[in-house]
């Protein structure tokens, strides 16, 4: 298994750096770790040089560029039986209020925002949210009702430490897609979790005990072998 | 009432009917597949939710992995809808970097480009890349389209500006040998067949078909040359048919420059441009060939 990594491991299991890994054409499995897999960023690139290379990878560009898309995001995991709402694209505030009650939450469809997502109680907030997420309309958005309580949490190889019912929804998209490292939007409606949103972590987010549990999941990954993960 | 064979949806945003040409393409594209006995329904992002109620999409708005067009591409394809273009080659003609990785691993002759990445860029490669390619050089960011985020550069100051712009956008930016033609070949490739062959002449004083004039946001073009396909080269239709095959098997438009008795491949664009009179002025029949694809 050849890991590639923008991510300082605390482990033995060689790795290896973005930088170095784009120049080399190395044939195996490659585990791609990092922080921000945003399509055009480094994440990105080492899984489409992977692939170029014929080599399996996780994850692979595809579910990159998906994952970041929520609706697709959302498309592809209630074919994979994972819980989400009812949503709508586009970038009209008034279809938005035609077809959702208030409260709304709002994620950017372009993925170039960290924000993740905003909530609207009313109009003008419907449209501020519309407006700042879109980029001022140059692209549309994924609207949702907001029928309970939003969480964000941390997935690390599909685990967190939110308990049981965000554990496995986490586990379940990280089977279905294959982004080890993510923080994931989540709405809890009367104890139960539907997956709304994911977006990638920002280094400083990283905190030791994540860190840790990164280097764990390798040393286990490479002593199990490829056929184990995701 | 009358009963279709089938329901196109040819997904689009307002600017596709701004320039005339286009519109009057878009409406021929409607007109042709009525004909055929096929609704075709131009169909916005408002109305995206209603993909499923259709048997075909045919995306004529810009796509880009960034774009509301992927979403639609990828929604559609997801639903089992046959969609022009498929997500996959949107995936690969959006990024250049990931297509001259390919036509590198496939022996495909192509301008020669290197690769320089945002955590490795230095001076020492910097000065190897005017050693090897010669002055000036083509700065081409991944995203490229309709000539746009492509710059020649001729010193390090300016090769470093317009690297640190795009660089904003991707961690990862292609750079290749500047290759000056009078025109570039515009192959246009349906399921693995030749569909049109233009010639994209350059306008006089600049180096690539769409330039920007100094100081002002607005374009400008060079001609539109048709030619019929029969009456072109063998060897450029057998590059462009052989470029698409590492894609996929949709509509591309591939770009290609003549050097002497050569080709070379610029690169190959998914969502290729089609508009009255220029794209179809010697194949009229491309707008039936595309329609009869897309409910095939």
């Amino acid at each position: 298994m050849l890991v590639v990594s923008n991510i300082d491991l605390r482990t033995t299991t060689p790795s290896m750096k973005p930088s170095e890994f784009f120049k080399s054409s190395i044939k195996d499995f490659t585990l791609n770790l990092n922080n921000d897999y945003r399509y055009l960023k480094t994440g990105y690139y080492v899984s489409m040089h992977a692939e170029v290379l014929g080599n399996t990878v996780i994850p692979t560009s595809r579910s990159i560029i998906d994952v970041n898309r929520t609706p697709i995001l959302l498309l592809e995991a209630t074919k994979a039986n994972i819980p989400t709402n009812h949503y709508l694209v586009t970038s009209s505030v008034k279809q938005i209020m035609l077809e959702i009650d208030f409260p709304i939450v709002v994620f950017a469809v372009n993925p170039f925002s960290f924000d993740g997502y905003k909530t609207a109680n009313n109009k003008s907030a419907l449209y501020r949210a519309v407006k700042s997420l879109g980029m001022n309309y140059k692209f549309a958005v994924c609207a949702q009702p907001l029928r309970g309580k939003m969480i964000s949490f941390k997935s690390i190889f599909g685990k967190c430490q939110q308990g049981e019912r965000l554990g496995e929804i986490a586990r379940k998209v990280y089977e279905v897609f294959g982004v080890p490292i993510c923080k994931l939007h989540v709405q809890l409606i009367e104890e139960k979790a539907y997956l709304c949103g994911l977006q990638p972590l920002k280094k400083e987010e990283l905190l030791p005990a994540d860190l840790q549990l990164i280097s764990d999941e390798v040393a286990c990954l490479s002593l199990k072998g490829d056929h184990l993960v995701g | 009432m009358t009963t279709w064979l089938a329901n196109i949806a040819c997904f689009v945003e307002k600017y596709n009917f701004t320039d005339s040409r286009e519109d009057d393409a878009l409406q021929t594209f409607k007109r042709t597949a009525e004909r055929m006995g096929h609704k075709f329904d131009f169909m916005f992002r408002e109305s995206i939710s209603e993909i499923p109620k259709y048997d075909a999409v045919f995306i004529r708005a810009t796509t880009d992995p960034l774009y509301t067009a992927y979403v639609v591409s990828r929604t559609a394809s997801e639903l089992g809808l046959k969609v022009v273009d498929d997500p996959e080659s949107i995936q690969i003609c959006g990024n250049k970097i990931h297509q001259y990785s390919l036509f590198r691993k496939h022996n495909l002759s192509h301008i020669p480009t290197v690769f320089i990445n945002k955590d490795d860029f230095h001076h020492k490669q910097l000065l190897e890349i005017f050693k090897e390619f010669g002055k000036p050089v083509v700065v081409k960011a991944p995203y490229t389209s309709f000539s746009r985020y492509v710059e020649k550069v001729a010193c390090e100051t300016s090769f470093r500006e317009v690297a640190k712009r795009y660089f904003r956008k991707s961690d990862v930016l292609a750079v290749q040998k500047f290759v000056p033609t009078a025109f570039d070949w515009r192959v246009g490739v349906l399921d693995d067949k030749v569909l049109y062959v233009c010639k994209y002449m350059i306008p006089k004083g600049r180096w690539k078909h769409g330039a920007k004039l100094r100081g002002k946001p607005t374009f400008i073009w060079g001609r539109t040359v048709s030619l019929k396909v029969e009456n072109t080269p063998a060897e450029l239709k057998e590059l462009a048919l052989n470029a698409c095959k590492v894609i996929g098997h949709g509509l591309y438009g591939v770009d290609i420059k003549q050097v002497g008795d050569s080709y070379v491949l610029v690169e190959v664009n998914d969502n290729p441009s089609i508009y009255a009179g220029y794209e179809d002025l010697r194949s009229k029949d491309l707008y039936g060939k595309i329609i009869a694809f897309l409910v095939d």
